[in-house]
């Protein structure tokens, strides 16, 4: 019996002590990537009797692509105010006096549903590199109010939202920022970026800030082309299948898939073309699988991390 | 009193026997005392070696043959089919391993100590466990009978082996009360790396086992007992030379709780009921490979719970058995690569998405007495298979939009028949049995093989196996010689096997591309095999075994792991106390090897064995010496199914002392 009592006290222990952990694999991918899918108020404006609130996810705006939200409240009641059109104009001013904007919608949509006023800003750089002021306008009973404001444009921690701007074959300049996913799974993904272009001015500018010297707009027809690497050395150029290239659908966004064959840094490799199909900027990448060997990037890229 | 009892079970044994069901008499069975004795002394050990390793008795039967990674857990292949193809159980249970690579298969979680016997089915025969194309394999665990006459009975056995060093301590104990029953053993087993025929040490071939278990059997009356099981099995430190990685740790526990009602009279004789739990946990480990360019984790859990239920029917000249199976498995296995930058992220991925398996299935086995010497038999198994993974966006990047559930029939049909005229025995089978695809085949993501150096890829829609299958055999025996010769032939439609995608880049940096598993239309497997043994003189008798398979896919081309042309022949002569065995064993060249599946023609070798052995009493004591040597000329060689062609091990001195008291 003693024997029976040591042999079961033997496997009781062999049995409960320490081994390793199954990896939750919801909290994997949270180590590195953030999702915020709440949006918060970000900035309010006070001007005359009215208070204008803008609205961004998590409150921050990040550098990179930015949906907002504008509503205009009574200072006094805080009701919601009827305003019949609202204008948005971000503007960098840098130390050594350059004044730019970014890919932004400057006649705000009106969207019912939320009773807002819809936009979006594409911070090209984050508050560090200059100052970043809004300029607004909105009509209310036929009568106009312009307002400004200074914001804060912070680091964009999640990698998976990258940007990247680039002058093209054509001499344009290019905005590319991922818009989604946030949080990337290791499977098929939706992959939806803006693409943007900046309209130099045709005019000698007018009273500051005139709109149309800060001109930009959706690309409509262009083509982004995807090949999706690792670039980790030692996953020697690994790829995945069944990607789809990014096209033009009606939100204006392109819309494509990546696969994520697992979790770690990505680059995803773009060749942008135009209606024509006529290559904007991008290269080619090697598709050889080398070991020990980073992969080459084509000369248009994200990088994303999950 | 209880003698009155043993004679239904009695009846129940001797039927069964004449049905040439290997059948062990159980524990809860009142059996008579020299059958019992038997079951008792009777130990896993082959003609040549009387202390050897699971792995080592598998190898002496003749429609087994191993795929070897190292000296450690070889794959057992049935009928020259791979295990998938198989039902691997111990005592009924099902048990899957918890490594991608196969680096554990059931086998390697028991000992020989534990083992009584091993009962290999051959196609469609055991589908009484599920369902299964190439048959079954049933690893039977000691039991020790009720009321036996002498209460403690034990055994202990060590030895050395001079090639690696190996140095193993192996013990059994059991206590059998009229109403009580224990059986306890444990086992450690020690080995270094081995050197093969030139005398070449072959790196991380080193391993350490460990494994207990106990079994304690309470009589509830006469006719009704009940019996829990338990078995723990660790292995720390196996080096896997063909792999580029070893196996840090594996570890297992398997469960069982059972209850046995017999029934002196009625159709129904004898019913057993258990229900089992076992979890194993297999880590590998590259941290002694420092040449790999990537360091990566992978770490496997499989748990499996189910409950077997089987009866036993007898009625005059009709026997049956009906069997019962029901389990659910989870596998899951990780892997987690480093950059050479340790301070960046890891990169992560499950190679078994969550995967569970439930499977349900009711068999039987029919079994007719026609006549003093002929027999039919007819069996048949009905079973339920439903798949489902828990991360099936994995599986969604190569299969877009498969659905994450899959639920298959698993229908299984076979018959036979056997005639004994005089000394002649002769048999003839048919059979027919779907299988479903293992968790890897279906779902595996990126597994990597080492030996075509693929990643693989599983497929959850493939298509169930189907298995169409003739049997025969012919034999011939009287008291001084026998001779049988047996043949299989297997059309299998949907044959699962990797095929090379022309998509996707490896992920393992060590690969060269993807496969993916898919179905062939067809392919057929055929197995011959000849068996004698010839009695020269009393005191000196001898044993041959040739065998030969031949397998293609729908194209006519060779399916790898073939086993060539093979022959194994012995000779033991018995005088007094002294007993002196010699054997010869070894494959002729592999013809018709599969360059398709990464294989290249592997050449003819032949080893030679020598062993002698003196038993003697000491105190009372049954006490064995054994001494011997394995590839006693030191030949060099690999054998077909040597992953990576490692070569085997060269001149091994084995030493072994075996007392039972």
């Amino acid at each position: 019996m003693e024997k029976v009592i040591f042999f079961l006290v033997v496997m009781c222990f062999a049995v409960l002590s320490c081994t390793k952990d199954k990896t939750d694999y919801e909290a994997e991918i949270d180590t590195v990537v953030t999702e915020h899918y709440e949006f918060k108020e970000a900035i309010v404006v006070h001007t005359r009797a009215f208070d204008i609130h803008i609205e961004a996810l998590n409150g921050t705006f990040y550098k990179g692509y930015n949906e907002i939200r504008l509503k205009v409240t009574d200072a006094q009641t805080r009701e919601n105010i009827q305003v019949t059109a609202a204008t948005f104009l971000p503007i960098l001013a840098k130390a050594d006096g350059s004044k730019n904007s970014c890919p932004h919608r400057y006649d705000l949509v009106y969207r019912e549903e939320g009773n807002y006023f819809s936009g979006y800003a594409v911070f090209t750089d984050e508050s560090s590199q200059g100052n970043w002021q809004i300029y607004l306008s909105f009509t209310i009973d036929g009568e106009q109010y312009s307002a400004t404001h200074g914001i804060t444009v912070e680091k964009q921690p999640n990698k998976n939202l990258n940007m990247t701007a680039f002058t093209g074959k054509d001499d344009e300049q290019y905005f590319i920022a991922l818009i989604s996913p946030q949080k990337p799974k290791i499977a098929e993904n939706d992959l939806v970026a803006g693409i943007y272009r900046y309209h130099k001015p045709t005019q000698p500018a007018g009273t500051f800030p005139d709109p149309a010297q800060f001109s930009y707009s959706e690309v409509s027809g262009y083509t982004l082309q995807l090949d999706p690497r690792m670039p980790e050395p030692s996953m020697g150029n690994h790829s995945s299948i069944n990607n789809k290239d990014l096209i033009q659908e009606d939100d204006g966004l392109y819309h494509g898939v990546v696969n994520y064959t697992m979790t770690g840094n990505w680059t995803l490799n773009f060749i942008l073309l135009n209606q024509k199909g006529k290559i904007v900027k991008g290269t080619e990448v090697p598709t050889d699988f080398t070991p020990g060997v980073e992969g080459a990037k084509s000369e248009l890229y994200i990088d994303i991390l999950f | 009193m209880w003698k009155l009892f043993t004679i239904p079970v009695l009846c129940l044994g001797t039927v069964v026997h004449a049905q040439h069901i290997s059948r062990q008499p159980d524990s809860t069975h009142i059996l008579d005392e020299v059958n019992v004795n038997a079951v008792v002394n009777k130990q896993i050990e082959t003609e040549m070696k009387m202390a050897v390793s699971v792995d080592e008795f598998l190898a002496s039967s003749d429609n087994i043959s191993f795929i070897k990674r190292g000296a450690y857990a070889w794959e057992p292949l049935l009928n020259n089919m791979s295990t998938e193809r198989s039902t691997v159980t111990i005592d009924g249970m099902h048990i899957f391993g918890a490594c991608t690579d196969k680096m554990d298969p059931v086998t390697s979680y028991v000992e020989s100590n534990n083992l009584s016997t091993i009962d290999i089915k051959s196609g469609q025969e055991g589908s009484l466990h599920g369902a299964t194309v190439a048959g079954s394999m049933d690893l039977k665990r000691r039991t020790t009978p009720f009321g036996l006459r002498k209460k403690w009975n034990g055994a202990y056995q060590t030895g050395f082996e001079f090639n690696n060093q190996q140095f193993f301590n192996l013990g059994n104990v059991s206590y059998s009360g009229n109403k009580f029953v224990a059986d306890g053993s444990i086992s450690f087993r020690k080995a270094g790396n081995y050197t093969d025929g030139h005398h070449d040490e072959v790196r991380h071939s080193q391993y350490n086992k460990f494994n207990t278990s106990l079994a304690l059997a309470y009589k509830t009356s006469p006719l009704s007992s009940v019996r829990v099981d338990a078995l723990f099995d660790q292995a720390k430190d196996v080096g896997f030379p063909a792999l580029p990685m070893d196996l840090w740790l594996s570890r297992a526990i398997i469960t069982s709780a059972a209850y046995k009602q017999l029934f002196e009279e009625g159709l129904v004789r004898a019913w057993d009921t258990k229900v089992y739990f076992n979890a194993i946990e297999h880590y590998m480990d590259d941290t002694q490979r420092p040449e790999n360019l990537v360091h990566m984790d992978m770490p496997g859990w499989s748990t499996t719970y189910g409950l077997v239920s089987k009866a036993n029917l007898k009625k005059d000249n009709y026997g049956a058995e009906i069997q019962l199976n029901a389990y659910n498995n989870l596998s899951i296995a990780e892997m987690r690569m480093y950059p050479q930058d340790r301070s960046k992220r890891t990169m992560f991925a499950y190679s078994w998405p969550w995967v569970t398996t439930r499977f349900a299935g009711l068999s039987m086995n029919n079994f007719w007495d026609i006549s003093e010497r002929s027999q039919i038999n007819l069996g048949g198994s009905l079973g339920l298979n439903y798949n489902r993974s828990k991360y099936v966006e994995f599986n969604w990047i190569f299969h877009p939009g498969t659905p994450s559930e899959k639920t298959r029939v698993l229908p299984s049909l076979h018959a036979g028949y056997q005639l004994d005229i005089q000394s002649f025995h002769f048999s003839g089978g048919l059979g027919y049995g779907h299988r479903a695809p293992s968790v890897s085949e279906g779902y595996g993501y990126y597994i990597y093989n080492s030996f075509d150096r693929y990643d693989y890829i599983g497929n959850p829609d493939l298509k169930n196996e189907i298995s169409y299958e003739a049997n025969a055999s012919a034999g011939f025996k009287n008291d001084r010689m026998g001779i049988t010769a047996k043949v299989n032939y297997f059309y299998i439609q949907n044959y699962i096997i990797g095929r090379i995608l022309s998509l996707g880049s490896p992920m393992n940096y060590q690969s060269v591309g993807v496969k993916g598993y898919t179905s062939l239309d067809h392919a057929q497997v055929f197995n011959i095999s000849l068996n004698a043994h010839y009695h020269i003189f009393k005191q000196l008798h001898g044993e041959g075994m040739l065998t030969y398979a031949r397998a293609t896919d729908d194209q006519g081309g060779n399916l790898p792991f073939i086993r060539p042309l093979s022959y194994q022949a012995s000779l033991h002569f018995m005088h007094k106390q002294f007993g002196f065995q010699t054997s010869l064993n070894g494959d002729f060249t592999q013809i018709n090897y599969s360059p398709a599946y990464g294989e290249d023609q592997t050449p003819a070798y032949t080893v030679w064995n020598v062993s002698a052995d003196y038993t003697f009493n000491f105190k009372k004591v049954k006490t064995v010496v054994q001494v011997g040597a394995e590839n006693l000329l030191n030949a060099y060689y690999s054998t077909y199914a040597d992953w990576g062609n490692i070569p085997r091990m060269g001149r091994n001195i084995f030493t072994s002392l075996k007392i039972n008291f």
